[in-house]
């Protein structure tokens, strides 16, 4: 048994704010205190230090077709930073798209111990789960993306029945080993298949003739009703668009009262004011999310620098093309399921748009009142790579830092921002929550996220450091499963992580008309696009952690 | 078994019935010529040095000294499954290899394209369901038995397409290889392609030409061909790098793609590069995954380094940049080594026929036939899973390369 003694605990599952307190860990548990008599093979001195849980990112773009295209098509990027091999680690590289064995020793390096993929096309989810068996370190799960797949399309444009729907959405999460479902620009990737450039909400498809709204509020109702813990997760229409945040407020009220996450919100809060048509609306999508219990949100915060996006939709990332910094960029049409869309970008502070997107993101941070509600992301790399979390956290923490980047950045963004009136500096306990204990909730990872006995050893240890920054880049301790994998942010111990993924109930029969429309269509065969529960090990994950789903009644 | 899946080329058909018995797999029918004779593959043969038959542990230990003394193997070939790649991968990385495939003269022709400015692209069940203008590029498919059958058949869920096939090259003939007709043939040599885009794409732009003709085809002929592109409603532009042989072929691609993505200024137009062949797109994305570089990458002590203009295997094996070859080449017997001064271990079929045998040959089981698997179509989306069929008293190439690692923590340094 190992005991963890005396560490500044903050713990938000438990409502623990800063105690004093030990903590014990036995074959990878964190277990009770024990009794005098139990026997501590080993005692690490945390007085001082700040404990928390391994922390969570539940929007990542880690492993799949469209990250293997960024990679692909970024050498320049990969050479500016090159990762030997070293001590049962893997060469690779870093940067805006790092290699699989990089971006798990990266996560680990600052304290992460789950990172959750969230666009894979259940087409390409057999590759996705073996890029991500080459991501070590860490615990893994993918969203399946739905929602411009035509097999759904002409199950919504059939009027078919709720649970026919409820029946395909279950077959996917089965078959794709995923841990939630996800729409990208609902119908909006199939709709540009079709020649359209844009979708409204409430435009209809220009093939299938639903709208947008119909796709939010079948698969909303479907991955409730199915009992998946973590809600419909929806890129909005309209993405990048100035004036797109009316598009934002009309999506959430889609849900109709059902939850729904909303993701790298910060791409969705666009208003039109101003001499250059483009302006913040962080506080009218804040106050509608502070309003709307059932709605949460991941920012997707951009940072300076270059950076690669990557995103399922296609439709907006062929707009952004004239953007592309170097300039070259992808765009894929993929298997009648879904798409893709890779375009370099470089973020300049002193670009009004890029400075003002900047603000936008940190004031949706700052005035969303409820951190179990918003979640620290860049969407990586679409913002900002990963690897500059812990520059984000400072920001959030230190008012002083943030306004002294506001002086930085586009002179007429910052006037136009409201950011320098924000006060609010985020305190450790919050960090906790939006990092660890709230996406843990989100997903239903009810061992992992927390401190509490039973949970998942996943533990880090920092040394309190007023630089914010300092502190999170480089946590003294890092435990994975009970194992000690990093000391002084640099790996010592190289380990595999699990998949997590939902096991739903649905009714099978689904697989009927299924595999008659693969076999009349397709050129793959539905059996094929089903990753078994086999699969998983010969992908790469050390272990398949099932989740079993309660079914909601309609 | 019914609905199995072939790894013997790019686009791994999936509805095989496999046979099998002791004396090995069959595949029958819908399974193409290409495939019926790759599937039997005997389940044993003897390793050998220099042509002289030894048993498989001295075969390790002998490919294991041969990789220990070189300062930079080739670790070439690659025609194998995602497990394979992987291996190939670590032991690239142990032993300071670079690692290329035997397709990588045509797999870079469109790397170099794709990473100076990228492209549009679609994959087979897309043009099954969508295309109703097929243009082929300097290919008729042929190499691809079973392209038209299973990617433009006219039954589409969105009603019958009427499709139209247009072909750009000569000595090209689809209707021999999958008995469809081309509603318009333009014959040009295939170096010219680039020209003829490169035109399509200024008329596209409302330039005016001053020339009668572009590539040797009047202009008249190249308005008319545009006319048809604008009017497709999701055009399919089909290459095939290994087709286009001649130098700078990057540049035609690259004229390609770009007129593609001009033509989605109004319609929905996108590429469809041909290949996959010998598990060439496992090997690129395996590579990508895990070094961020698309193959031609070298594991040396800084990192990976990447160098697509000189880590070709001819070059390097000319220039004598490499000091040892291993070459992987589990899929068809016929792609056998190139000559090289430096000494070769071959990982190879056991049908492989050397007419100048290897210093070690280790035959390794064919993925797909003996073994389970991985492997990549040619879109790079679909990972089918490969079935054993019959299993064969040989080990996979991941096993050999295991196993040659294991031997090398024995030989001296």
């Amino acid at each position: 048994m190992l005991r963890l003694k005396g560490g500044r605990l903050y713990d938000p599952e438990h409502g623990v704010d800063g105690l004093v307190r030990d903590l014990y860990v036995e074959d990878g548990r964190i277990v009770a205190a024990p009794g005098p008599e139990a026997r501590i093979d080993s005692e690490i001195d945390l007085s001082g230090r700040v404990v928390m849980a391994g922390a969570i990112d539940l929007h990542t773009h880690i492993g799949g077709g469209k990250m293997n295209i960024a990679r692909a098509l970024l050498p320049e990027d990969h050479r500016a930073d090159p990762v030997p091999a070293a001590g049962g680690m893997h060469a690779g590289c870093g940067h805006a798209a790092p290699s699989t064995w990089t971006t798990g020793y990266r996560y680990a390096e600052m304290g992460y111990t789950a990172c959750f993929e969230p666009a894979m096309l259940p087409t390409n989810a057999r590759h996705a789960h073996l890029e991500m068996g080459d991501i070590p370190m860490v615990d893994k799960g993918a969203y399946a993306m739905l929602g411009s797949d035509d097999f759904f399309l002409r199950l919504l444009a059939s009027g078919s029945d709720q649970r026919l729907i409820n029946d395909y959405v279950g077959w996917t999460l089965d078959a794709s080993q995923a841990m939630a479902i996800k729409v990208v620009n609902p119908g909006g990737i199939s709709a540009f298949k079709f020649n359209a450039r844009n979708l409204d909400l409430d435009e209809a498809h220009p093939h299938y003739g639903v709208t947008p709204r119909q796709v939010i509020r079948a698969l909303a109702r479907a991955v409730h009703e199915l009992g998946v813990a973590h809600p419909l997760h929806v890129h909005a229409s309209n993405l990048g668009i100035p004036g797109n945040a009316d598009t934002t407020l009309a999506t959430m009220a889609a849900a109709e009262g059902l939850p729904i996450h909303l993701t790298h919100i910060q791409f969705h809060s666009y208003g039109t004011e101003g001499e250059r048509g483009f302006s913040s609306e962080a506080e009218r999508i804040a106050d509608a999310i502070n309003r709307m219990r059932n709605v949460s949100a991941d920012v997707g915060q951009i940072l300076f620098g270059q950076t690669v996006t990557a995103s399922g939709d296609n439709m907006s990332q062929h707009r952004n093309r004239r953007h592309a910094s170097p300039d070259k960029w992808v765009v894929m049409d993929i298997e009648c399921d879904a798409g893709c869309g890779v375009v370099p970008f470089k973020y300049k502070d002193r670009n009004f748009v890029n400075a003002l997107q900047w603000a936008i993101g940190l004031e949706l941070f700052l005035r969303v009142s409820d951190p179990w509600r918003i979640f620290l992301t860049t969407d990586h790399p679409n913002g900002a790579p990963f690897t500059s979390y812990p520059h984000l956290i400072r920001l959030l923490m230190d008012r002083g830092f943030r306004n002294a980047k506001l002086d930085e950045i586009n002179a007429e963004a910052a006037a136009h921002s409201q950011l320098r009136s924000l006060e609010r500096e985020y305190s450790l306990y919050e960090i906790a929550v939006m990092t660890r204990a709230a996406p843990a909730r989100s997903l239903g990872l009810s061992d992992r996220g927390h401190l509490g006995a039973g949970a998942a050893a996943d533990i880090v240890v920092y040394r309190d450091d007023a630089d914010r920054e300092a502190m999170f880049e480089k946590p003294e301790y890092v435990f994975k499963d009970g194992q000690l994998v990093v000391r002084d942010g640099r790996v010592v111990k190289a380990v595999n992580g699990a998949l997590h993924a939902v096991k739903p109930e649905y009714d099978k029969g689904i697989e009927k008309p299924l595999k008659d429309y693969f076999d009349r269509y397709m050129t793959v065969k539905m059996e094929h696009i089903r990753v078994s529960d086999d699969e998983i090990c010969a992908c790469g994950a050390s272990k398949l952690i099932p989740h079993a789903c309660k079914g909601r009644a309609a | 078994m019914s609905d199995s899946c072939c790894p013997f080329c790019g686009l791994v058909c999936d509805d095989l019935r496999v046979a099998a018995d002791a004396s090995g797999a069959r595949a029958g029918s819908p399974a193409c010529a290409r495939a019926a004779r790759l599937f039997a593959a005997p389940a044993r043969a003897t390793p050998r040095l220099a042509g002289q038959p030894v048993e498989p542990a001295a075969a390790c230990r002998a490919a294991a000294a041969l990789l220990a003394r070189a300062q930079r193997p080739l670790i070439g070939g690659l025609a194998c499954d995602v497990t394979g790649h992987r291996a190939a991968l670590a032991l690239a990385e142990r032993t300071g290899g670079v690692v290329e495939h035997m397709n990588g003269a045509a797999q870079f022709r469109n790397w170099l394209t794709f990473q100076d400015g990228g492209w549009m692209t679609t994959t087979l069940s897309e043009v099954r369901n969508r295309a109703d203008l097929i243009v082929l590029a300097g290919t008729d498919a042929s190499r691809f038995p079973r392209f038209f059958e299973r990617c433009l058949a006219p039954e589409s869920q969105f009603g019958e397409l009427h499709r139209r096939l247009v072909v750009l090259g000569s000595g090209l003939f689809p209707e021999a290889a999958h008995s469809v007709a081309a509603d318009l043939v333009i014959p040009l040599p295939s170096v010219r392609l680039g020209e003829l885009c490169g035109a399509l794409r200024a008329r596209l732009a409302g330039r005016r030409l001053d020339a009668d003709t572009v590539a040797g085809v009047p202009m008249v002929q190249v308005d008319a061909l545009l006319e048809m592109l604008r009017a497709a409603r999701y055009g399919v532009l089909v290459w095939n790098a290994a087709e286009l042989d001649f130098p700078h072929a990057d540049l035609a691609i690259q004229a390609m793609v770009d007129l593609v993505k001009d033509l989605n200024q109004t319609t929905r137009w996108s590429g469809l590069p041909l290949g996959g062949n010998d598990g060439d797109t496992s090997a690129s994305q395996v590579c990508t995954w895990q070094a961020g570089y698309p193959l031609r990458t070298a594991f040396e002590a800084s990192g990976p380094r990447y160098e697509p203009l000189l880590f070709g295997t001819a070059r390097l094996l000319e220039a004598r940049e490499v000091d040892a070859l291993l070459w992987i080449s589990a899929l068809d017997p016929e792609r056998v080594p190139p000559a090289a001064a430096c000494p070769r271990i071959v990982l190879g079929r056991p049908d492989m026929v050397f007419a100048d045998p290897p210093d070690v040959f280790i035959p390794v089981a064919v993925p797909g036939v003996h073994h389970a698997g991985f492997l990549h179509r040619m879109d790079g989306v679909m990972a089918l899973p490969l079935q054993g069929h019959a299993p064969a008293e040989l080990p996979s190439v991941a096993q050999a390369l295991a196993a040659i690692q294991q031997e090398m923590n024995h030989v001296a340094t």
